[in-house]
């Protein structure tokens, strides 16, 4: 399958392209924060909608996570913005991995951003709460990349270039690479048209 | 070269065969997944997969099996087995009956990521090794640094280049912006007895008449206004090296004089200085002009002009040498995929016939900013059309041809035109004889646009 096979299908209804959900007890800040940033920097408008449990089914007991994958397709059900974007404040993982800070149907309707781990790093305090949400804008900026139909770039810095680590997210940066924002105006002309 | 792993996942879990190849996807990489080792077996047989990550644990044939079937069959694919925490000593057994390596499920994704990335660098070295080797036993492609190329006209340029180097005489790289003359000089000056002294360059076409006096001959301190100290000129610099003079053709008579006095005596002196000073250097001069006419207008001086090109090397436009184009291009793909880190592209069949039949005004330099620009745009391990749009070319889809017969009088114009009309090198791409395409074009009544056939 190539990238562009999984392209969505062009939108020609008006309205937010992406709707934010905050998930669970995540705080409203986060979920503002990062509509804000879909907005400046991908040029995607963007509405923060109402809040949702976190879906049941995607808790798996014996890990005491949340499934991304059946997270992302309880996300996807039902009518309103084209793409939703779920934030959450609970654990994410996959059957194969440990945990994930984000995930997204690539070319699809569906994406999710943990902050569970966000906060770690440099020392038992945390971060700051600003750089907790720099990082929680980079991977939603990320994961709706993905949406759109971009896949992992191995450009140093970019900011689809895969992190698996905090130390990772703080080094990239909130831009993405001359390949990928070409790749990227390319993709959101293709099918949200000139005015997002 | 590089292109993303082609990986297989093998594991009679849906779940995680689904999520392992969805996210593998994601990252970039080419994926297929089997249910089972008899199916991967199939799989294999169809493709060549560089990785497969294999669960241990699998119901008829198990992933230690399989292991082993891909050792004897496949010698060449890396074999990563997936175990469950509970099952360790199983992928003991598999390092030893010969895994690349383990992964505890659920993956550590850091673990994961440097893991695929240990698979890709061994590849790439082993694919460098193979296109090192591939090269040196085939001479498939003359290279001499960064010059490219397999026409005559460039093997006849590689030739004089070996010539020449192993002499001191000045030579003359002639040829239009952007043909490479100063990789040739550069080629010259390292295959010399000078390699590995100084190559000094200036451009004199981008200097004004006396901040060029100054760049080649240095000044002393207080010699003009702002020269606040003194400074070493290039043909100090190029002592015991070679000096390469570009666009000589754009220097003034007064300098030229005074360069052929530095040619004839290797003595000069700084500006505002009086003391003398020697430089042994080999001199190499390169320009786009026509310099016998800057001669006859009285704009060069013969005397300068029968110093420096004791030997010539004219380097024919890219137009003139169309079989450089795909080399040259693929060389460029290598350079520019590396340099940004990315997937190396390869071009389609529609690209490459983009790129041999535009007429490159700026020659190689117009293609190599073409290349770069097409690896920047391009997105996955594909460079066509789209990527090519900037050249001015639209799909052929647009016209595309009716008829077989109509598809094969289009493709032998496309080929015609690629090879300006030259119908025997035209005929050799074909694959048919210089007759056989004289006895179509007879036939269809084809004629070169705007003149006879060659």
């Amino acid at each position: 399958m190539t990238p562009d096979d999984r392209d969505p299908p062009r939108l020609t209804q008006p309205g937010p392209r992406v709707e934010v959900v905050p998930l669970g007890r995540v705080n409203l800040t986060a979920a503002h924060v990062v509509a804000g940033n879909l907005q400046a920097l991908l040029g995607l408008a963007a509405r923060v909608g109402e809040p949702r449990p976190d879906p049941e089914e995607a808790l798996v007991a014996n890990r005491g996570q949340y499934d991304a994958r059946v997270v992302l397709e309880e996300l996807a059900k039902g009518v309103g913005a084209p793409f939703r974007l779920g934030v959450t404040a609970v654990d994410l993982c996959l059957p194969f991995l440990d945990y994930v800070f984000g995930e997204a149907q690539v070319g699809g309707r569906a994406a999710v951003v943990s902050l569970a781990r966000l906060g770690g790093g440099r020392g038992a305090a945390g971060v700051p709460r600003e750089v907790m949400l720099e990082r929680l804008a980079k991977v939603a900026l990320h994961e709706t990349a993905h949406l759109l139909g971009l896949t992992h770039c191995r450009a140093a810095g970019c900011l689809m270039s895969f992190s698996e680590t905090l130390e990772r997210i703080d080094r990239i940066s909130l831009a993405m690479c001359p390949g990928c924002r070409v790749d990227l105006a390319r993709r959101r002309r293709r099918i949200v048209g000139p005015d997002g | 070269m590089e292109r993303q792993l082609s990986i297989l996942v093998v594991d009679d879990e849906l779940a995680m065969r689904e999520s392992i190849t969805a996210w593998l996807q994601k990252a970039g990489y080419q994926v297929a997944a089997a249910a089972s080792g008899e199916e991967a077996l199939g799989l294999m047989e169809r493709h060549l997969y560089e990785l497969a990550l294999v669960d241990v644990k699998m119901p008829g044939m198990d992933g230690l099996a399989l292991l082993e079937q891909v050792r004897r069959l496949y010698p060449e694919t890396m074999v990563i087995i997936i175990t469950a925490y509970g099952s360790i000593e199983s992928a003991v057994r598999a390092m030893k009956a010969g895994a690349s390596d383990y992964l505890l499920k659920p993956f550590d994704p850091e673990h994961l990521m440097l893991l695929l990335e240990k698979v890709g660098g061994q590849r790439r070295l082993l694919q460098e090794n193979l296109a090192l080797r591939r090269r040196l036993s085939e001479g498939e492609c003359a290279g001499f640094e960064d010059l490219v190329g397999r026409s005559p006209a460039m093997l006849e340029v590689f030739s004089l280049i070996e010539d020449v180097a192993a002499t001191d005489a000045p030579v003359l790289i002639t040829g239009q912006t952007g043909t490479g003359k100063e990789l040739v000089a550069r080629a010259i000056h390292n295959r010399s007895e000078r390699g590995f002294a100084p190559f000094v360059t200036i451009n004199c076409g981008a200097l004004a008449e006396n901040l060029l006096e100054s760049e080649l001959f240095g000044h002393e301190r207080g010699a003009f206004t702002g020269a606040v100290r003194a400074r070493r000129g290039r043909l100090e610099m190029a002592d015991g090296g070679t000096l390469f003079l570009d666009e000589v053709g754009e220097i003034s008579t007064k300098m030229q004089l005074d360069l052929l006095r530095v040619l004839e005596t290797k003595q000069f002196q700084r500006v505002g200085g009086t003391a003398t000073l020697t430089s042994d250097f080999r001199l190499i001069c390169a320009t786009h002009r026509d310099l016998p006419q800057l001669i006859a207008a009285e704009r060069f001086r013969q005397d300068f002009y029968y110093r420096i090109h004791v030997i010539s090397i004219p380097i024919a436009p890219l137009a003139q040498r169309s079989e450089d184009i795909l080399p040259l291009a693929e060389h460029f793909l290598d350079l520019y995929a590396r340099e940004a880190g990315k997937v190396r592209p390869e071009l389609d069949d529609q690209a490459r016939r983009v790129l041999l039949a535009h007429p490159w005004p700026g020659n190689v330099r117009e293609l190599r900013n073409v290349i770069e620009r097409a690896v920047i745009v391009a997105r996955g391990d594909r460079i066509g059309l789209a990527e090519l749009s900037f050249l001015g070319t639209t799909a052929p889809a647009t016209a595309l041809p009716r008829s077989l017969a109509e598809a094969e009088l289009a493709h032998i114009q496309q080929t015609l035109e690629a090879h300006d009309w030259n119908l025997t090198r035209a005929a050799a791409e074909l694959g048919i004889d210089r007759s056989t395409l004289r006895r179509k074009l007879n036939r269809a009544g084809i004629t070169r646009p705007g003149g006879g056939r060659r």
